[in-house]
C-alpha cells in the first residue's frame, strides 16, 4: 500500500515539475525514425547553435500523429513547427492550424514542390523533402534498366519463374500510390476540368490492364505488401521493384542495386509519372512564438540543414541549391531520385484528392485479385466515389429539435409529478439513499465527466454534418441518408444494412464460437485428476494477455496467400493455397479465427468459474438415476451455466460488436468493404473519408440503437434464466 | 466418482495440447520475428528461427535519445505509474459503486446498471474529440493524472459489473454480524467486503491494469513528452508511415506482453474465481 | 436496565405486511423464545430489535430507552446468526476479538476476555484455526461467544441450533440454559423447534401470521393456550380438534357425545373440543371409535393415529396395549381434560384445571 501511494506521489510530482519548466522552447513535432530522427536532431542543434533558441522535439508515432495534431492545435498544445506530409494541407488548413510561409522566397525551392504546398495562391509550409517513386534495380540481374516498358516487357519473361518464387517485377500494385504512375503513363486523368474526380476514362482501362497482364503472366507476385517486396528483393528473387527514397535503407548490403527513372509507356511515349510527394515544416496557426517558428521552419528546408538531411537522413530535398552541393551531386542516389521525381505529378492537395483513395484501392483489387474487367473497373470505382463524396445536406433549423427536448422535458415532469404518490415517505422506501450516493458519487462523477459526456456529445453530433473547420445542423439528414442506402441496393456493401447483417453475423458467430471452445476447454480441464492442468491454463490465457493490435498484425501475416503460415500449412497438408481476401467468406473467416483466437480464454475461465459452482451432488444423483453424460450435460451442466454465462456472454457480443482493430487490422474490410462492421464504417467515415464526423456519429448511433435493442433482448433471457434458478 | 479410463485421458490430453498448440503458434512467430537478424516480416510456416540475435531486443530496452537519457527504462515507469495509478485509481471508485449497486435499495439503481452497460456501447474511436476538449477544460492535457482518469472511467464499468456480481454472491449475513459487532458501514466494507472479495479484486485489478498498459492512441495524443510515453507509445513508434520495423515491434510486443502475462500468472487462482462478469449465484 | 419493549411494531417488505402490529414486553434477564411457523414475522421481529430492519411504525425500547433509529452498533445488543456468519478470513481469536476491536477496547482487555469466553466454551485450543477448519458444533460456539464477548445488554438468537445434529442440539440446549443462567443476560430466542421454546424459555411467545398469539411461561401455555392455533402449535402430537354443539349436559358432534364440563355456559352452541392425545385412552368402551390408520410406538408408550367420523384423532397408548392398524377401538378422556374453544377458535372458553399447579398446591 505504502509503496503505491510513493508511485502516485511520484507521478503527481512528475507533472508538477512538467508544468514548471518556465523557458519556452520552440516545440518541433516530427513521426521521423532512424536516420532521419539522428538527422533531424542534428538539424535542430544547428538552428540552437546559430539563433540561441532551443528547441524541443517530439517523435510521435506516425499512426496518432494527425489526430494529435487536430486536437492539440486548436486547444495551445500543439508544436510550433510540425512536420507532415502535404497529403493532408488542405485539411489542415480548413481547420485553421497552419501559418502562412511568410519567411519563404519562392525561388529556394523547386517548382513542383511549392505548388504542392500551395491553397489559394499562397504557400503553407516550408518544403523539406521529396518523396516520389523510381525504380530499383538488382544490378547483378538486370544489368541494363529499362527506359521503356516494351523494354521491361521484353526483360521480363527470363526473370520470371513463379513456381521458384523468383519475379521479375515487385510492387504494391494493389496501392492506388503506386498505380498512379501507370494510370498518367497511359495518359489518364484523375480530375475533369471542373476538378472532380473521374475514374471511368481510357487510360484507367488501359493502365489497369496492362499491371493486370504483368500479374496474368506471374512476371509479379500475388497480394504483394511493403513487406514481401522487401523480402523478395533482399533475397534476390525479384529483379526489379517500384518504390521511394524510404526504401533505400532497407536494401540489404549484399544486394548491388540502383535507382532509376520510371520507364516511359511505349505505347503513348509518356514516362510512368509518380505523385510528388512533399514533406514540409509548417508553422502552427496557434504558435506564441510565430517569428521564431517561422525562422526555425525555413531553416530546416534549407542550406546546411538540407546537407544534414541529405547525407545522414538520406532524404531528398527540395531545396534548388542542395544540388549545387559536392556532396550531393557525388551522391548518385539522391540524385537519380531526384531525376525520377523531374516526371512526377504534385499530388493534388485539395479535398477531391483525398476522396480518390477508397475507390481506387476497390478499382485495384477488384481487377488484380476479383476478376472484373479492367475496362469496366473505372464505372466501378465512379459509383464508390458517389456513394462516398456525399454533398452537404441542406441545413435544418435547430428549433424544432429544441422544441422537442423542451417538450420532453415539461412531459417528463409533469409525467413524474402525477405519479401516485408512493404508500411510503421516500426515507423509508430508501433507507440507505445518503449512503448509495457517498459511495456512488466518485464513480458517478468519472463517468459523467469521461464516459457520459462525450457520449452525449457522440450522440448530438449525429445530427450536425461536419466539412473540416465546420458544423452545420442538419437534422436527421444523415440518418435518412445512411437508412435510405443511397444509391447502393440493400445486398451491397456499404448499405447499412448489408454492414449491419456481417455485423450481426459476425457478433453471432464469434460469440458462438468462444462460448463453446470456451465452455470445451473448461469441461476438459474441470476433471480433478487431469495432470498438468495449470500448465495448460496458463498456455490457454496466453491470447487474452497479448493487445489484441498485436494480435491482429500477428493474424494478418499469417493469412499472407503466398508467405502466410496458414496456406503454407494447407500446402503441406497437400492442399490449395487460399487466397484469403479476395473472397468475402474466407476474409471473414480470417477475421473470425482472429477473434476467436484472442476471445475464447475469456469464455474459458468465466466457464470455470461458472463449473465450480455446479455443486458435485447433482452429478450424483443424477448417476445414482442413470442419466447418461450426455444427458447430465444436457440437463445439469448446461441449465445451470446459464445464468452464470448470460453475463458474460451479453458483455463479450457488446465487445465483438465493437471490435474495431481486428477488422481493420486483418482483412481491412477486403473485399471491396465487404467485411466492414459497423464499427469500421463508422472508423472509416470519421478518419478516411474526409471527416464526417457527423455521419460517423451517426453511424454510432445506430450501432448505439441495435446494440440497446439486443441488450433489452438480452435482459429478457436474464430473467428466464435467473428464474430457472429459483 | 470413478477413476477415468487412460484413453479417456489421454483423449483429453491430446485435445489440450493441440489448442494448445493453436494457441502457441502466432506467439512463437512474433518471438521469432523479434529474436531474428532480419528486420521485416517473416513469411514462413516455421515458428521456429533460423538464427538468433537479440539485436532488436537490445535496441528495444537499450535505446537512448538525444541528450542521452535511457529512454526504455522513463517509459516503463511511466507505463508503471500510468497502470497503477489507474488500477489503484478505477478499483477505488469501482468497488465502492458496485458495493453501492449490489447492497443498498436507492432509485435509480436497475437503470444505472443499464446505462453501464450501455456506455459500453458506443464505439470508442469517436469519443477521443469530446474527451481532449474535456480534459483541456481541466488542464490534465499532457498529464499523466489525466491519462489515469481517462483509463480509470473507461474500465469503470467492467469493474463495477464484475464486484458487483461478486458482492451479490457474499452472505449478507457476515455483514450484518459485523454491523452487530458494532462495525459503522465503512467499517463493514473495509474490515469483511473487501477481504472477502479479494478474487474478483484481483480479476478487476487486473482488468484494470490492462486497460491503461495496453492503450496507446490516447496516450499518444494526450502527452508531450516523449519520456513520459508509455511503452505502447513506443511501440508504435516503430510503425512507420512508410515502412514497419517488425523485428523491434516484435521484440517490443514481447516486452510489452511480459508483465501481463507474469500478472495473468500470478493471479490465475484468482482469475477462475473472481470473472463473474455479473452474476454467478453463490 | 436491559428489558426490551415493543409496542405497536408494524413492518412490511414491498406490499407483504409481515408484522401487523406487536406489543410484547421482554422483562430483564428473561430468556424469552418466540415460536411460530416459518413466514410468522418472528425473524423479521428478531431483526427489528436488532436493528438491521427499521420499523413501519410503532416503537423498539431497549432499556427504556427509545432505539427506532438508533444505529445497531449503539444498542448494545448482540445477535447469532443462523448461518453462524463466522468471518471466513479471520482466525477463531479475530472473530472473537472482532466487536472489541471495533469499540476500540484496550489489547489487554480484549485478550483477557477472548480467553475467558474461549475457556468458557472450550474452544481455547482452536483460537488460531480459521472457521474453514472448524466442525458445525464448534462453529456454533464460535458464533455464540462472539456475542458473549461483548456482555451486551440483550442477546438475540436466529435459531441457532437448526444447523445442527441432535445430538448436538440437545447438548447445546443445555449449554444455552446454562449460559443463560451464568450470565443472566436479557436474551431472546427465535426458532420455530417447540421443544427448544418448552425446555429453555422464561416465557414463550407464540405468533402466527405476523401477529403475537400469546405470551406466557411454557407450561402455561401449554395449559393454558389462549386459542386454538397455540393449542395445536405446542405439544406433538398436535391437540385434537373436534366440532361439537352443547346439547343438554354434554358435547355432540359427528357420532360422539362428550360429557361436558360445568363451567361451559349452557348457552355456547357450536364450540370447538380440544383434547390433548395424552389425556386420551384406548379403552374397551368409550364415547370415541374409529379405525386405526397408524400405530407409532415409542418404547415406554406411543400414539394410535385413527380416523373417527369427527375428523382424524391421535391417542396415546401404554405399553402393554395392543394395537394394529385396521383394529376399531373406542377412546375414553381422562377426567376433567376437556379444552373448549369458540367455534373459530379465536378464543378458549375454557381450560382443564391446571394439574401442574394443582400437585405444587398440595
Amino acid at each position: 500500500m505504502k509503496r503505491l501511494l510513493a508511485l502516485v506521489l511520484l507521478a503527481t510530482a512528475w507533472s508538477a515539475q512538467a508544468a514548471g519548466d518556465a523557458a519556452a522552447p520552440l516545440k518541433l513535432w516530427h513521426a521521423y525514425r532512424g536516420g532521419e530522427e539522428t538527422a533531424i536532431i542534428q538539424v535542430t542543434q544547428l538552428f540552437t547553435a546559430k539563433t540561441g533558441v532551443p528547441v524541443e522535439l517530439l517523435a510521435v508515432p506516425y499512426n496518432a500523429y494527425a489526430d494529435k495534431l487536430t486536437n492539440g492545435i486548436p486547444h495551445g498544445a500543439g508544436p510550433d513547427v510540425f512536420i507532415f506530409n502535404h497529403e493532408r494541407l488542405r485539411n489542415f488548413h480548413a481547420q485553421h492550424l497552419l501559418a502562412p510561409a511568410s519567411k519563404l522566397a519562392r525561388g529556394d525551392y523547386f517548382p513542383n514542390a511549392l505548388e504542392a504546398l500551395e491553397v489559394d495562391g499562397q504557400v503553407y509550409g516550408y518544403p523539406m523533402s521529396l518523396k516520389s517513386l523510381a525504380l530499383y534495380v538488382n544490378t547483378k540481374l538486370v544489368p541494363t534498366p529499362p527506359t521503356t516498358t516494351a523494354e521491361l516487357l521484353a526483360m521480363l519473361p527470363a526473370l520470371s519463374d513463379e513456381k521458384a518464387g523468383r519475379f521479375g517485377f515487385a510492387y504494391e500494385n494493389g496501392d492506388f500510390y503506386f498505380h498512379a504512375p501507370f494510370l498518367f503513363g497511359f495518359g489518364g486523368e484523375l480530375f475533369d476540368a471542373s476538378g472532380k474526380a473521374t475514374f471511368n476514362t481510357e487510360g484507367m482501362a488501359r493502365s489497369l490492364a496492362f499491371v493486370k497482364k504483368l500479374q496474368d503472366d506471374r512476371f509479379i507476385p500475388q497480394e504483394i505488401t511493403g513487406a514481401l517486396v522487401k523480402s523478395l528483393f533482399n533475397d534476390g528473387r525479384v529483379a526489379m521493384i517500384i518504390s521511394g527514397p524510404w526504401f533505400a535503407g532497407e536494401v540489404a548490403p549484399s544486394v548491388d542495386y540502383r535507382v532509376v527513372a520510371l520507364p516511359t509507356v511505349s505505347e503513348t511515349g509518356i514516362p510512368l509519372k509518380p505523385f510528388l510527394g512533399v514533406e514540409a515544416a509548417y508553422v502552427s496557426s496557434q504558435s506564441k512564438q510565430a517569428e521564431q517558428a517561422q525562422a526555425l521552419a525555413r531553416f530546416l528546408s534549407l542550406g546546411e540543414a538540407s546537407l544534414v538531411r541529405t547525407t545522414v537522413g538520406r532524404q531528398i530535398p527540395a531545396d534548388v541549391a542542395a544540388y549545387q552541393l559536392q556532396a550531393v551531386k557525388d551522391d548518385v542516389l539522391i540524385s537519380s531520385f531526384r531525376e525520377a521525381a523531374k516526371n512526377a505529378t504534385p499530388m493534388p492537395n485539395t479535398l477531391e484528392m483525398l476522396r480518390v483513395w477508397e475507390p481506387m484501392k476497390l478499382a485495384l483489387r477488384a481487377v488484380l485479385q476479383g476478376g472484373t474487367e479492367p475496362q469496366d473497373a473505372g464505372a466501378l470505382a465512379d459509383r464508390r466515389y458517389r456513394a462516398l463524396h456525399r454533398e452537404r445536406p441542406p441545413d435544418a433549423s435547430p428549433l424544432p429539435w429544441l422544441g422537442l427536448v423542451g417538450v420532453m422535458a415539461v412531459g417528463g415532469t409533469v409525467w413524474v409529478m402525477r405519479r401516485p404518490a408512493p404508500t411510503l415517505p421516500f426515507k423509508r422506501r430508501y433507507p440507505d439513499v445518503a449512503l448509495a450516493a457517498t459511495y456512488l458519487a466518485p464513480a458517478s462523477a468519472g463517468i459523467l465527466v469521461l464516459v457520459f459526456i462525450p457520449f452525449v456529445v457522440g450522440l448530438s453530433l449525429s445530427l450536425f454534418h461536419y466539412e473540416p473547420g465546420q458544423y452545420s445542423f442538419v437534422g436527421l439528414a444523415n440518418f435518412i441518408d445512411i437508412l435510405a442506402s443511397r444509391g447502393y441496393s440493400i445486398s451491397e456493401p456499404l448499405s447499412f444494412y448489408f454492414t449491419l447483417a456481417v455485423t450481426l453475423l459476425w457478433a453471432l458467430v464469434n460469440v458462438v464460437l468462444h462460448v463453446s471452445i470456451g465452455l470445451f476447454l473448461a469441461l476438459l480441464l474441470k476433471d480433478p485428476l487431469l495432470k498438468l492442468k495449470g500448465v495448460y491454463r496458463v498456455l490457454l490465457i496466453i491470447p487474452w494477455a497479448v493487445p489484441n493490435y498485436i494480435t491482429a498484425l500477428m493474424w494478418k501475416g499469417m493469412f499472407h496467400q503466398q508467405f502466410g503460415a496458414i496456406n503454407g500449412l494447407l500446402v503441406a497438408l497437400g492442399m490449395e493455397p487460399v487466397s484469403w481476401f479476395t473472397k468475402f467468406s474466407t476474409a471473414f473467416a480470417a477475421n473470425v479465427a482472429t477473434n476467436t483466437w484472442l476471445g475464447f480464454p475469456f469464455m474459458m475461465v468465466v466457464a470455470l468459474g461458472a463449473l465450480q459452482s455446479i455443486p458435485q451432488e447433482l452429478y450424483e444423483a443424477a448417476e445414482v438415476d442413470g442419466a447418461s453424460k450426455w444427458t447430465q450435460f444436457r440437463h445439469i451442466t448446461l441449465p445451470l451455466l446459464r445464468p452464470a454465462m448470460l453475463p458474460a456472454v451479453i458483455l463479450g457480443s457488446v465487445w465483438t460488436f465493437n471490435m474495431f482493430n481486428i477488422i481493420y487490422l486483418v482483412s481491412g474490410g477486403e473485399p471491396g468493404g465487404g467485411t466492414d462492421i459497423l464499427v469500421s464504417e463508422a472508423f472509416r467515415w470519421a478518419f478516411q473519408r474526409n471527416q464526417q464526423y457527423g455521419f460517423a456519429a451517426a453511424y454510432s448511433v445506430l450501432i448505439f440503437v441495435v446494440l440497446l435493442a439486443w441488450s433489452s433482448f438480452t435482459k429478457r433471457l436474464m430473467r428466464a434464466s435467473s428464474e430457472v434458478m429459483g | 466418482m470413478n477413476r477415468p479410463s487412460k484413453l479417456k485421458m489421454a483423449a483429453i490430453h491430446a485435445g489440450l495440447m493441440l489448442t494448445c498448440m493453436a494457441t502457441l503458434y502466432p506467439v512463437l512467430w512474433v518471438v521469432k520475428m523479434a529474436l531474428s537478424p532480419s528486420d521485416s516480416l517473416t513469411l514462413t510456416v516455421n515458428p521456429f528461427p533460423e538464427s538468433i540475435t537479440l539485436e532488436h531486443f537490445r535496441e528495444v530496452l537499450l535505446g537512448t535519445d538525444a541528450s542521452g537519457r535511457w529512454l526504455f527504462g522513463r517509459q516503463l515507469l511511466s507505463s508503471l505509474v500510468v497502470s497503477g495509478a489507474t488500477t489503484l485509481v478505477g478499483l477505488a471508485l469501482a468497488v465502492s459503486a458496485a458495493y453501492a449497486l449490489s447492497r443498498f435499495r436507492f432509485p435509480g439503481k436497475e437503470g444505472g446498471m443499464q446505462t453501464l452497460l450501455i456506455t459500453q456501447m458506443f464505439p470508442a474511436t469517436l469519443m477521443l474529440v469530446p474527451i481532449y476538449s474535456i480534459l483541456e477544460k481541466l488542464h490534465l492535457l499532457d498529464s499523466l493524472t489525466g491519462l489515469v482518469l481517462v483509463y480509470a472511467t473507461t474500465a469503470l464499468p467492467f469493474c463495477i459489473w464484475n464486484l458487483k456480481g461478486y458482492f451479490d454472491t457474499l452472505p449478507r449475513e457476515l455483514e450484518e454480524a459485523a454491523v452487530m459487532d458494532g462495525a459503522s458501514p465503512a467499517q463493514v466494507f473495509i474490515k469483511v467486503v473487501l477481504p472477502l472479495a479479494r478474487p474478483a479484486l484481483a480479476v478487476t485489478a487486473l482488468f484494470s491494469f490492462m486497460t491503461a498498459w495496453n492503450e496507446f492512441i490516447l496516450a499518444a495524443t494526450l502527452l508531450n513528452d516523449p519520456t513520459r510515453f508509455t511503452l505502447p507509445v513506443a511501440l508504435q513508434r516503430y510503425v512507420g508511415e512508410y515502412k514497419v520495423e517488425w523485428g523491434k515491434f516484435a521484440a517490443g510486443a514481447l516486452v510489452i506482453s511480459a508483465p501481463v502475462m507474469a500478472l495473468f500468472f500470478a493471479l490465475q487462482k484468482h482469475l477462475v474465481g473472481g470473472l463473474t462478469a455479473g452474476g454467478v449465484k453463490g | 436496565m436491559s428489558e426490551v419493549i415493543l409496542s405497536g411494531i408494524k413492518k412490511s417488505f414491498g406490499q407483504n405486511l409481515i408484522v401487523k402490529g406487536v406489543d410484547l414486553q421482554v422483562r430483564e434477564g428473561e430468556f424469552l423464545v418466540m415460536v411460530g411457523p416459518s413466514g410468522c414475522g418472528k425473524t423479521t421481529l428478531l431483526r427489528l430489535i436488532a436493528g438491521l430492519e427499521q420499523v413501519d411504525s410503532g416503537e423498539v425500547k431497549i432499556g427504556g430507552a427509545r432505539v427506532n433509529d438508533v444505529p445497531p452498533r449503539d444498542r448494545d445488543v448482540a445477535m447469532v446468526f443462523q448461518s453462524y456468519a463466522l468471518y471466513p478470513h479471520m482466525t477463531v481469536r479475530e472473530n472473537l476479538a472482532f466487536g472489541l476491536t471495533l469499540r476500540k477496547f484496550p489489547e489487554a482487555e480484549i485478550t483477557s476476555r477472548v480467553q475467558e469466553v474461549a475457556g468458557m466454551l472450550e474452544l481455547s485450543h482452536l483460537l488460531d484455526r480459521k472457521p474453514k477448519a472448524l466442525s458445525g458444533g464448534q462453529r456454533q460456539r464460535v458464533a455464540m461467544g462472539r456475542a458473549i464477548v461483548r456482555r451486551p445488554k440483550v442477546f438475540l438468537f436466529d435459531e441457532p441450533l437448526s444447523n445442527l445434529d441432535t445430538a448436538l442440539r440437545v447438548q447445546m440446549r443445555g449449554e444455552l440454559a446454562r449460559l443463560h443462567r451464568r450470565l443472566s443476560a436479557t436474551m431472546i430466542y427465535v426458532t420455530h423447534d417447540q421443544v427448544e421454546a418448552m425446555t429453555l424459555a422464561t416465557r414463550v411467545a407464540v405468533f402466527n401470521g405476523g401477529i403475537l398469539q400469546q405470551v406466557g411461561p411454557p407450561l402455561e401455555l401449554y395449559n393454558r393456550p389462549a386459542n386454538r392455533f397455540v393449542a395445536g402449535f405446542l405439544g406433538s402430537p398436535a391437540m385434537n380438534f373436534l366440532e361439537a354443539k352443547r346439547e343438554g349436559s354434554g358435547f355432540t358432534g359427528k357420532g360422539f357425545t362428550l360429557p361436558c364440563p360445568v363451567d361451559v355456559p349452557a348457552d355456547a352452541g357450536k364450540v370447538l373440543v380440544g383434547l390433548r392425545p395424552q389425556d386420551l385412552r384406548v379403552a374397551a368402551q368409550g364415547p370415541l371409535a374409529g379405525t386405526v390408520d397408524a400405530v407409532e410406538r415409542l418404547g415406554f408408550d406411543g400414539y394410535a393415529f385413527l380416523s373417527t367420523e369427527a375428523g382424524p384423532v391421535a391417542a396415546r397408548f401404554e405399553k402393554g396395549t395392543n394395537v394394529t392398524v385396521g383394529d376399531k377401538v373406542s377412546l375414553a378422556p381422562v377426567a376433567d381434560s376437556l379444552h373448549v374453544f369458540t367455534e373459530d377458535g379465536a378464543r378458549a372458553l375454557r381450560h382443564p384445571v391446571d394439574r401442574d399447579s394443582l400437585e405444587v398446591a398440595s
